[in-house]
């Protein structure tokens, strides 16, 4: 090891740049650069055939983005093992700050020179990695012991209420539900799994009770729209019939007649997957849902080739958190989910959802890119 | 044990990898199908939900075809206004809309009463446009439009208003158009849209369809908050037909001025002594805003009414057909008032009434010629056959009277048609019997609807021993047919009829019927059926009564040498004379309360020698047929010939 890195380190830099380059997972860069390029298309469309006020931002922070991408691609992971203290502190932190100094009706962004950010989109991913390095000593954990399971639950718990009282059921559920995913992945013995479902079941009610009043209305509503078809009903609503009459090919770029006439709620954001619908028809939509699907699939991949633990939790869980971005967004368009207010990853409008897919696709490409070192 | 350990855990993971994989893999699956069921199953059903959102489809009124007279002045035309109209849709909160708006301009209550109704009356909740008023004046359109931002819910449209230039001089002829409403009978093809005007009254109702042309559509694109952003007319309107009248307006007007008039004088309201009057007295009827109807004494008096037929004998056209006291139909289209309205409604002289169609009188001593008729051609009588009047025919213990106290003496038919001898036509009546009186009244058109064009008809009563029966169960008397022998009793006649018996006698071989459109050439008449010998003879008496030097109407000769005309006049008792008052005697016409007073007829043709024109006057309330309504049907043929 010491004999390799020595090699390495008298290696011509620009050589091990280019050897680390040619090792880059490309499919993954592809796919991530080209459902961000849908995003500024769709964003454009959504602003009726102008690149102000999305599609041009959308554009530059993709760029920026995709080049952090690379940045961290080319860093090696022991240094992300070692920042996981502290950006977890960090994200909570700033949860914890996001609840008293918060911009907005419902507190979920903090300013930090002059940008808008949402702590609880980067805490996902701080998130894993907080679990992916307490996992890594997997061997010395007895999954047999309820013990051992208090420390990660409260990895997962705390952030998660936190966000679920900013109030963003959302993403806070989708905190969670990354977590207890992990969780079973690393192999919690399914006894506790069991154990676990029924104190989520008996614990219903419960939850029910602390839920606010505008998110027991939109699960209510979305168990029947029609109760409110001019409230919150009415979104749901009109995205149906906006992805319906998109049909098998769409009614063309820039033609979406919902979208155009701002019968589209927030079509820039959590509803940007139903103007693509709209416009594309089933055709697009299946094609970018396929493209996601691919995406995914090569980044989970990575994780039976990778050594330890920490790199395969990482891999799992980045591949996870897309997926769970993913299905949220579109269950709630369609009307599966109710509307919890999720962002189409990389396609939505929206700086703090894009760097956080992107740092985290990065980071999965360095490991990847790293694999083969210790 | 470590590398074990490490095994296990290895298998464990991959194990729960798939197993997380193949839920993944569940879960998009049930997104896909939702898509598929969503894009392709559902996607009709989807699409019509899409296109109601985008679209909101419109039609257009057509331009209304006008109303012209036979010299093609306008009677009813076009102006242009301005409506508000309100691009309705779900999400909008009206109240609160239509308070700013009223905080800004005046709006009617009525409109409003009529804008929540057809908020109330829509039938989905489908963005459309409903009227909120058409009367904007163009201070109100601009003090909305410099504040538009505030109501992007509100547009302005240019409407047209429809103005009746002549006024109430042909009010009841044209009649008048107003919002459609739920009253209105209309082919259910006819698409209503907010602010159609439909015909409510007159030639606008009798002609609706043709006036009101085809509609047009239009596609609006809206987008969620009403606002228009396209507009797109895929359907052209096509105007309605113009209508021509046989009326001539300057006639019309001569005439309504002059049945107005009467014999009574012009007065300005200068003069001292009307200045007094008009301190005590609220309803007076102003001519010309200067000016007064005033009688013999000095006094102000209202304006006659009653009613001025002239009709070509020839194809029953109508020259003037005038109704007094009318109504301004311009009322209707400013949208009227419930003041107006009541106003209108609760006036004693009823000025809503049609008179000249559906105004019913006896006919008093205009019938003679029809009596006479009947009697020549059952051959009870010749141009020779004498009675003799002494002024009253006792019959039975009834006195039946002539308007002569003591008597006309002995004379024939001719002259008691010139000097209208009421007792010669009791024993005329009681030798032809009512039977026979009815049937020649029916064939001079009396007792029966034209098929002329204009819903407001009136049938009149021409009775018989039959009609009597089935109305009272009751038999005829003979007392009675004294009465309708000279027009009094149950007959009841319309100006109109008046007026086509008189063409019909006037024209001799055909039963003319009236019309109110130019060159309505398609009518074929029948013939009269009556002996040409006898109607010369009762021509010739009509001739006497304005000729002979004891002619009913001598005094109103026109009295030029190409063109003079014939008649008979007639005064209709309105009410009974007793016995008793006859013997005080009678109390002069003037001084009983109006509604007691005597109607006022006359019937004629013009000229004598080859007849072209009849006229029929009624004056309600007048005094008698000869110097009230004989001058009025003189100076109209004046006016008529250009004399």
């Amino acid at each position: 090891m010491n004999f390799k890195s020595n090699k390495f380190s008298t290696d011509n830099p620009t050589k091990i740049l280019l050897t680390k380059f040619l090792k880059i997972n490309w499919v993954i860069v592809l796919c991530v650069v080209f459902l961000g390029l849908v995003g500024v298309a769709a964003l454009y469309s959504a602003a009726g055939g102008n690149w102000n006020p999305w599609a041009k931002s959308h554009l530059t922070r993709l760029i920026i983005g995709v080049f952090l991408m690379f940045i961290i691609t080319f860093i090696h992971p022991k240094f992300f093992y070692k920042l996981t203290l502290i950006s977890f502190l960090l994200g909570l932190l700033s949860l914890v700050f996001v609840n008293f100094f918060g911009v907005g009706s419902v507190q979920r962004w903090i300013t930090i020179g002059g940008l808008n950010v949402q702590p609880s989109e980067l805490m996902k991913f701080a998130l894993i990695l907080m679990l992916a390095r307490y996992f890594d000593q997997l061997s010395k954990i007895n999954f047999n012991r309820l013990f051992s399971y208090v420390i990660p639950i409260l990895y997962i718990i705390i952030p998660g209420l936190i966000v679920i009282s900013q109030p963003d059921l959302g993403t806070g559920l989708t905190i969670i539900i990354l977590g207890f995913a992990i969780l079973f992945y690393v192999g919690v013995s399914l006894k506790f799994v069991f154990i676990f479902l029924l104190t989520f079941i008996s614990s219903v009610p419960i939850i029910w009770q602390q839920l606010y009043n505008y998110q027991k209305n939109r699960i209510l509503v979305f168990l029947n729209p029609e109760i409110d078809s001019l409230g919150s009903g009415y979104q749901i609503i009109q995205s149906k019939i906006a992805i319906g009459s998109g049909g098998l090919f769409g009614k063309g770029y820039l033609l979406g007649s919902q979208s155009r006439l701002n019968y589209l709620p927030e079509k820039h954001t959590d509803f940007i997957f139903t103007l693509i619908s709209e416009e594309l028809g089933f055709f697009g939509a299946m094609t970018i849902i396929l493209i996601f699907c691919v995406l995914i699939a090569s980044i989970v991949k990575i994780s039976f080739t990778v050594d330890t633990l920490f790199s395969k939790v990482i891999v799992f869980g980045v591949g996870l958190l897309i997926f769970l971005y993913l299905t949220l967004n579109i269950g709630m368009v369609c009307g599966l989910l109710p509307v919890v207010g999720a962002p189409l990853p990389l396609i939505s409008y929206g700086g703090t959802s894009l760097f956080t897919i992107l740092i985290s696709v990065g980071v999965v490409l360095s490991i990847n890119v790293h694999k083969n070192e210790a | 044990m470590k590398n074990n350990n490490q095994k296990i855990l290895e298998q464990t993971l991959t194990r729960r990898f798939f197993f997380l994989s193949f839920l993944k893999t569940l879960v998009v699956g049930g997104i896909s199908w939702r898509f598929f069921d969503l894009q392709i199953i559902e996607n009709q059903k989807y699409k019509k939900l899409s296109n109601q959102n985008q679209f909101n489809y419109f039609i257009i009124p057509p331009e209304r075809g006008r109303i012209l007279d036979r010299k093609m002045r306008l009677l009813a035309g076009n102006m242009d206004s301005f409506s508000l109209v309100l691009n309705w849709s779900e999400s909008l909160d009206v109240k609160a809309l239509i308070y700013k708006i009223s905080q800004i301009i005046y709006i009617d209550k009525k409109d409003l009463d009529r804008f929540y109704s057809s908020l109330n009356e829509k039938k989905n909740n489908n963005p459309k446009e409903i009227l909120i008023t058409r009367n904007l004046s163009q201070r109100d359109v601009s003090k909305l439009a410099v504040r538009n931002v505030e109501f992007p819910e509100i547009t302005f449209s240019m409407s047209k208003k429809r103005v009746y230039p002549q006024g109430k001089i042909v009010g009841h002829i044209t009649g008048y158009t107003g919002v459609f409403s739920k009253l209105d009978k209309l082919d259910s093809n006819v698409v209503t849209v907010p602010g159609l005007d439909v015909g409510k009254r007159g030639l606008e109702k009798f002609f609706d369809n043709e006036l009101r042309g085809k509609f047009g559509r239009k596609r609006n694109e809206v987008t969620s908050r009403g606002h228009v952003i396209d507009t797109r007319i895929y359907q052209q309107t096509s105007s309605g037909e113009d209508v021509q009248v046989s009326l001539d307006m300057s006639l019309q007007a001569f005439a309504m001025q002059r049945l107005e008039m009467g014999n009574y004088n012009l007065t300005s309201i200068q003069n001292k002594v009307i200045k007094k009057q008009i301190e005590v007295n609220e309803n007076i009827s102003y001519i010309d805003n200067n000016f007064v109807y005033t009688n013999q004494a000095n006094k102000i008096v209202n304006p006659h009414s009653g009613s001025v037929i002239v009709m070509d004998v020839e194809n029953g056209e109508l020259l003037c057909c005038v109704s007094s006291p009318g109504f301004n139909p311009n009322m209707f289209s400013n949208g009227i008032s419930d003041n107006e309205w009541s106003v209108l409604k609760n006036n004693t002289r009823s000025p809503l009434l049609n008179r000249s169609m559906s105004g019913v009188y006896p006919p008093g001593s205009t019938i003679k010629m029809a009596v006479a008729l009947a009697a020549l051609e059952s051959g009870i009588i010749n141009y020779k056959t004498k009675f003799s009047c002494t002024g009253v025919k006792e019959f039975g213990t009834s006195n039946f009277h002539c308007w002569a106290k003591n008597g006309h003496g002995s004379l024939n038919l001719m002259q008691a048609i010139e000097q209208s001898c009421d007792v010669f036509f009791y024993e005329l009546g009681l030798k032809v019997g009512i039977d026979k009186i009815a049937v020649m009244m029916k064939k001079l058109g009396l007792g029966q609807y034209y098929n002329i064009e204009t819903d407001e008809k009136t049938k009149g009563v021409v009775p018989n021993i039959k009609w009597k029966l089935q109305r009272d169960g009751v038999n005829w008397t003979y007392g009675e047919t004294l009465n309708a022998s000279i027009g009094q009793g149950y007959i009841l006649t319309t100006p109109l009829q008046l007026v086509t018996m008189v063409s019909r006698i006037a024209n001799s071989k055909y039963a003319i019927n009236p019309s109110l459109i130019k060159n309505n050439n398609n009518k074929e008449f029948n013939n009269l059926d009556i002996n040409q010998e006898h109607l010369n003879f009762i021509k010739k008496s009509m001739e006497e009564v304005v000729l002979g030097k004891k002619g009913t109407a001598k005094k109103y000769k026109i009295g030029s040498k190409k063109v003079e005309m014939a008649g008979k006049t007639g005064t209709v008792q309105v009410v009974r004379i007793t016995e008793e008052e006859r013997e005080k005697g009678l109390i002069k016409n003037e001084d009983r309360p109006w509604k007691k007073r005597d109607h006022a007829l006359f019937v004629g043709y013009a000229p004598i020698s080859k007849p072209k024109y009849a006229i029929s006057v009624v004056v309600e309330h007048g005094g008698s047929g000869s110097s009230v309504a004989a001058p009025i049907a003189r100076d109209v043929f004046k006016n008529l010939f250009k004399i």
